[in-house]
């Protein structure tokens, strides 16, 4: 089954409020296109309708949490961390206090909305937010990771959910996840883009290629393992749901000094579009062919 | 006779009161000339406002939380914590160098009497009111400075809609209204208000309006008062104020003064002038 992530988040966070009455939910008024509404219904009392006013509710969850609560913050992405950036930096990120926002409809499927309410370098502005853990859930388990780490963290967190639906996929949810066994060949991903590298995973696999599927779930810091991991494959690649600018493939480079030996993701000067998942994916070369046609040719390359 | 939010702090007179806020202004301007150059106009307007609050309103004990929401005024705001005890007079030393104990503007992860960090404008009225939000089963109050210039800042409004929305009878926000900002609009070659029609516009977002003499601690005292009672909706305080107050030389020139030097002679004179 296939469910929207931040309405997982939303169901998750109604179970962890009723243990710990120090938690609200604060929407910017689109509880009802990511599902927020659960919490609304569930815990009225402690659901803040607060307008739209992205950046008066940032700061003022920040205030909640200065004097205890634990606030949670949903809206969609574009609006959380490009609208409020400055209340985010100044109210979160300079002071430490413990306050989650989920960003929903993140990256660049955003259907018929079009460019505005697309995020495809949101990970490159959360990314300069020190003291921020940034958490990049492909499933439901990986929410639920995502969350549990949020929780217990006594520091801001951001949640970036996409506006695609996604099916659970195999493995253990982790900071890193293996999605597949490990391979020589290995494509690392975040968020959607792990579905994307699954279907390009089984389109190579027809051509007798083993591609192993690496998910990052937990994007600042990036887990310890992950260089490791990456500088054991024999080819390794990247796709993800964002700019190349700030995004995983960035990240990945700072720490171990070389860039993927294929990047997929939004291209650079591109602002975004309307369309479906596949159309706009397949306009940017995103598509599960045309991954998979590129990683086949340069692992038969180097062969 | 005014009755007390708090009858313990009750008891300042408004002899006491003024004897107190020299003593503040004295402190802020040599806080400032010791590091060369500052906000001297807002730091000092604010002066009785801040006085008012701390010897009469904001009770720490109780719960309450202050923002100074116009950040740049750190120095008066230093002085004032520093005049009623809440902070030690040794971490004034060196404020806003290197490694010292207090930023340029407030930052809360530096010492915990600082309730709030604050510098970029219009930020403060928002933290309040999340502050009040949390602090609603409480008998503590959520108190907001802002300045005028401030509140040309678009998230000051969205904050004063939804804090009126909520119904926060516990915020009470005071602008300290010095009629200044930095460079500031002009008409005709004159300057103009930073806001115009400014208590009009608050009570037009549903709150409990006051319009005082921001320099007379009574009439501060009781608007103060007032909006202390419980209420429904967040209050605030219109403080009319004059930038850089209690010094002929610094109210003169409130457009050098809002972030400027005094000379070694001018120095010698604003502090004689507050003596």
């Amino acid at each position: 089954m296939s469910e929207r992530l931040a309405a997982v988040c939303a169901r998750e966070l109604v179970s962890q409020a009723r243990k710990n009455g120090q938690i609200w939910c604060l929407d910017g008024d689109l509880a009802d296109s990511y599902g927020a509404t659960q919490f609304a219904d569930a815990l009225p009392e402690r659901f803040i309708m607060s307008g739209i006013a992205e950046q008066n509710m940032v700061s003022m969850a920040a205030g909640m949490a200065a004097c205890g609560l634990r606030p949670w913050l949903f809206s969609f992405a574009a609006f959380l961390v490009y609208r409020a950036a400055d209340q985010v930096r100044v109210c979160l990120s300079q002071t430490g206090l413990p306050v989650t926002l989920v960003g929903s409809h993140a990256g660049g499927c955003g259907g018929r909305n079009g460019k505005t309410h697309q995020s495809i370098g949101d990970l490159a502005v959360m990314g300069t937010m020190a003291g921020i853990d940034i958490w990049t859930p492909c499933d439901p388990l990986d929410v639920f990771h995502a969350m549990d780490a949020a929780a217990q963290a006594s520091r801001p967190s951001y949640i970036r959910t996409p506006r695609d639906p996604c099916e659970s996929l195999s493995g253990t949810a982790g900071d890193l996840r293996w999605l597949t066994d490990p391979s020589d060949y290995v494509l690392a991903c975040s968020g959607l883009s792990a579905h994307w590298a699954m279907e390009a995973r089984r389109a190579v696999a027809d051509v007798g290629i083993n591609l192993s599927v690496l998910h990052v779930g937990r994007f600042q810091p990036l887990p310890r393992s992950l260089p490791m991991l990456i500088s054991s494959a024999k080819r390794w690649y990247v796709v993800e749901d964002h700019l190349r600018t700030g995004g995983l493939d960035d990240r990945i480079s700072q720490v171990i000094g070389r860039h993927a030996n294929a990047w997929f993701g939004w291209p650079t000067g591109w602002t975004g579009g309307s369309g479906s998942s596949s159309e706009l994916r397949e306009s940017c070369l995103l598509g599960s062919q045309q991954i998979a046609g590129t990683i086949a040719a340069d692992v038969r390359g180097v062969a | 006779m005014l009755q007390p939010s708090n009858p313990h702090v009750w008891g300042t007179d408004s002899l006491a009161g003024q004897v107190r806020a020299k003593r503040i202004r004295r402190r802020v301007v040599e806080l400032i000339h010791a590091t060369g150059e500052g906000h001297y106009g807002g730091s000092l307007s604010m002066v009785d406002i801040l006085c008012v609050l701390f010897s009469r309103f904001v009770d720490r004990e109780r719960g309450d939380r202050f923002i100074l929401s116009k950040g740049h005024g750190a120095p008066g705001y230093y002085a004032t914590l520093v005049e009623f005890g809440i902070l030690a007079e040794r971490t004034l030393e060196g404020y806003g160098g290197f490694g010292a104990a207090l930023q340029g503007h407030p930052d809360m992860t530096l010492n915990t009497a600082i309730d709030f960090s604050t510098g970029s404008l219009g930020q403060g009225l928002s933290a309040a009111l999340g502050m009040a939000i949390a602090l609603a089963q409480t008998p503590a109050r959520s108190w907001v400075l802002l300045g005028d210039g401030e509140c040309q800042e678009g998230q000051v409004w969205e904050a004063c809609m939804l804090a009126a929305r909520l119904e926060r009878g516990n915020l009470i926000a005071i602008v300290d209204a010095n009629g200044h900002q930095e460079y500031g609009f002009r008409r005709r070659g004159e300057a103009v208000q930073p806001v115009l029609n400014l208590a009009e516009k608050w009570r037009a977002f549903g709150w409990q309006v006051a319009e005082v003499d921001g320099h007379d601690h009574l009439q501060l005292t009781e608007a103060l008062n007032d909006f202390s009672r419980f209420r429904l909706s967040p209050g605030v305080v219109i403080a009319n104020t004059v930038k850089g107050r209690g010094s002929a030389l610094l109210e003169a020139d409130p457009d050098r003064f809002h972030c400027g030097r005094l000379t070694a002679c001018e120095f010698r004179e604003v502090m004689e002038e507050l003596q």
